[in-house]
């Protein structure tokens, strides 16, 4: 496992990287056991087509790079793609969005049904060092900012608080018909979050958002990885 | 570390670095204190004048003292702070209290010159609290290094850990004339040039005379540790804090939403939270909730009674509770049927207890004294607030009977507020405080503290 993440991480610095892109960004989270959507990254029309029958239609398109951190607001997303026509259809809108010189890949995403969208970070603060966060994902994740830290590492307990403590906690009830959340699986990821920081001085910041509540169960569908400046910068005492 | 916290609180022998004659001067104040306190270790006084101060020789310097001398207090200004500590370390004095402001809490000289003192105490081997600090005090030791003017303090089971003065100093004053519980010991932090909380609330975590832990601090030095030692101890003794200040702002120009997000002190409120503290908001639960705890066992749960002489009462202090995650749950049947059996047939005695009826009917002691032991022994109930309807027209009881009824119930806190004519408020805290019952002068004040204790309850471990 660390070895897996310690080469994705050394990777991205050799090329300059200041942050994962999404595919390696999951990787490195996927390492520590957070669920993530199920995903295949392709260059090609083709590759993503082949990609899309094995992950199963509906699917997302995604570009995918190192650079593209803010992909909504750059229109490089296509969601709920039906067919074959569809994703062909949205391959070429977004390889267009992206520019004659986007050097960055696809990603072929399932697409993750649920209407609660929750969110896990970790910053790394000055005086407690690393932090993780929980709160609403989302639009309403700067709109609410209802959000919790807890230093890392997490006890299970701390995990179950975090939960507990944003206003809109509720959300991960039998709500509305829908089942409640999984609460082991949240309080494994967050504490993963935790020891990735732990073990990984040199990344700066985690962003998981989206999580989508499917069912009952948290599937990671963004995340984001931001290295520090400087490898030395991530040690905190 | 656990003995030199002891030549701190509970020196056998203290010298006065800078003691003065003149009246209203900390150097003479601090003489004063301490024997007003009842101190009873051997004082040194130091004064390159020599002579006698309040009845006590004075040496002219450091060098010639007796070595070995627990505890230092330094007057002197600043500047002389460091060759100071030098002196005294190579006494063999292993604590120090430093007075003297003009640190790094006023500009870059200042800042340079605690430099020098931090470089000075390591070579000393003493520790030292402050600078820029009132002092401290230990009840149990009839001791206080403070040169604010305190007389003799009331000993009870709280502790203050301060990033101000003001509970060695007016803060304590006003706990000393408008409150009747005790301090076991409190201590201003001053500039943490060298101990800071951690150091405090480790050793109240372990001292016997301390049941309960207070906490007013602006920064906290060693935030790791804080986290750590806060932990273990708020498994074992309540520990409170008030966090005064913004907290330092996130990171502004962060690439991932977190990093913005961990703005307005979020990171602290969590990692607060996670230490097991329980979080205060309101200077004055620093006295509130401190009296509860000092004569008065912590709740069990958030489960509230409350006897209650107004029907306006009953309705809008039962929402209150709600909104500060107090319950008001119904009461055993054998508790209804029993307040119902000295209550007139057209009210419903239940949860909170109406109890003006009953004191037209047979009297109050009678209704007050039962329906308080009637929801004393509900089990369903943690904690009872009595509202005591005092005016000269409708008489004013004998109180003994809460007294009497809170020991009889030594898990389930009292208290008692008012509604009627002040005086006889004042005089009823008067009388029942220092029996052990905390009196609040406000309705919605023993409610907040019940939420307080409630939530710190909750942090620990179930006994």
């Amino acid at each position: 496992m660390a070895t897996r993440v310690e080469r994705i991480l050394k990777g991205a610095r050799a090329k300059g990287q200041k942050t994962l892109s999404e595919y390696e960004s999951k990787l490195v989270l996927a390492a520590y056991g957070v669920p993530i959507s199920r995903e295949v990254l392709v260059s090609t029309q083709s590759e993503a087509k082949a990609a899309a029958k094995k992950v199963k239609y509906p699917v997302v398109l995604k570009g995918c790079s190192a650079d593209e951190a803010h992909k909504t607001e750059k229109g490089l997303i296509a969601v709920n793609l039906g067919s074959q026509a569809a994703l062909v259809e949205a391959f070429k809108t977004i390889s267009k969005r992206a520019g004659k010189n986007y050097d960055g890949a696809f990603l072929v995403q399932e697409m993750v049904s649920g209407s609660r969208e929750i969110m896990i970070g970790m910053h790394r603060d000055a005086s407690f060092g690393p932090a993780v966060m929980f709160g609403l994902g989302g639009i309403f994740t700067e709109i609410l900012e209802d959000v919790t830290f807890r230093v890392a590492p997490l006890r299970k307990k701390d995990a179950r608080d975090m939960l507990r403590s944003i206003r809109g906690h509720k959300i991960l009830g039998a709500v509305r018909g829908m089942p409640a959340a999984d609460l082991d699986i949240l309080c494994h990821a967050l504490m993963a979050v935790g020891q990735v920081a732990l073990d990984h001085p040199e990344i700066e910041e985690i962003d998981i958002n989206p999580l989508i509540i499917r069912g009952s169960k948290a599937v990671a569908v963004d995340a984001l990885i931001v290295l520090s400046d400087s490898e030395a910068d991530g040690t905190s005492s | 570390m656990a003995d030199v916290m002891e030549k701190f609180f509970e020196p056998k022998s203290v010298c006065v670095i800078g003691a003065s004659s003149t009246p209203g001067k900390p150097g003479n104040v601090v003489v004063k204190n301490m024997r007003d306190a009842g101190y009873k270790g051997d004082v040194y006084l130091v004064n390159p004048r020599g002579g006698e101060i309040e009845g006590y020789k004075v040496y002219k310097s450091i060098d010639e003292l007796p070595d070995n001398i627990d505890q230092a207090v330094v007057t002197l200004p600043a500047s002389l702070a460091p060759e100071t500590v030098r002196a005294l370390g190579a006494k063999g004095t292993k604590a120090i209290v430093l007075a003297a402001s003009g640190f790094s809490e006023v500009d870059h000289v200042g800042e340079a010159l605690q430099d020098e003192l931090i470089a000075a105490i390591r070579e000393s081997g003493a520790r030292v609290l402050g600078p820029n600090t009132t002092g401290h005090v230990s009840v149990p030791s009839s001791y206080t290094s403070s040169f604010f003017p305190l007389g003799d303090i009331p000993r009870g089971s709280v502790s203050y850990i301060t990033q101000t003065g003001n509970f060695c100093g007016i803060s304590l004053r006003h706990i000393m004339s408008a409150e009747n519980y005790g301090i076991a010991r409190s201590c201003g932090l001053g500039n943490k040039a060298d101990l800071d909380e951690c150091d405090l609330l480790e050793y109240y975590g372990y001292d016997d005379q301390t049941k309960s832990i207070f906490m007013y601090l602006e920064s906290i030095k060693n935030p790791k540790r804080f986290l750590r030692v806060a932990r273990r101890v708020s498994q074992k003794k309540p520990v409170f804090l008030l966090k005064g200040g913004a907290s330092d702002a996130g990171a502004a120009a962060a690439v991932a939403h977190t990093g913005s997000l961990a703005a307005d002190g979020r990171v602290v409120d969590g990692a607060i939270e996670q230490a097991g503290v329980t979080r205060l908001r309101k200077y004055s639960h620093l006295f509130q909730v401190a009296k509860a705890l000092d004569t008065q066992s912590l709740p069990r749960g958030n489960r509230v009674s409350f006897l209650s002489p107004s029907g306006a009462f009953t309705v809008c202090l039962t929402d209150i509770c709600r909104s500060l995650n107090l319950e008001v749950p119904d009461l055993e049947d054998k508790t209804c049927e029993r307040l119902q059996e000295f209550a007139p047939p057209f009210i419903r005695m239940r949860n909170p207890v109406d109890i003006f009826g009953s004191v037209g009917l047979v009297g109050y002691e009678k209704a007050y004294g039962d329906a308080l032991d009637a929801v004393l022994a509900d089990r369903n109930i943690d904690a009872v607030v009595v509202i005591m309807m005092l005016t000269t027209e409708t008489g004013i009881p004998k109180m003994d009977f809460i007294v009497d009824l809170s020991k009889k119930y030594p898990s389930k806190p009292v208290y008692v507020t008012f509604m009627g004519e002040h005086q006889h408020n004042v005089a009823a805290k008067e009388y029942l405080e220092p029996k052990g019952i905390p009196c609040y002068m406000l309705v919605e004040e023993p409610f907040e503290v019940l939420s307080l204790l409630a939530s710190c309850r909750k942090n620990m471990p179930v006994r």
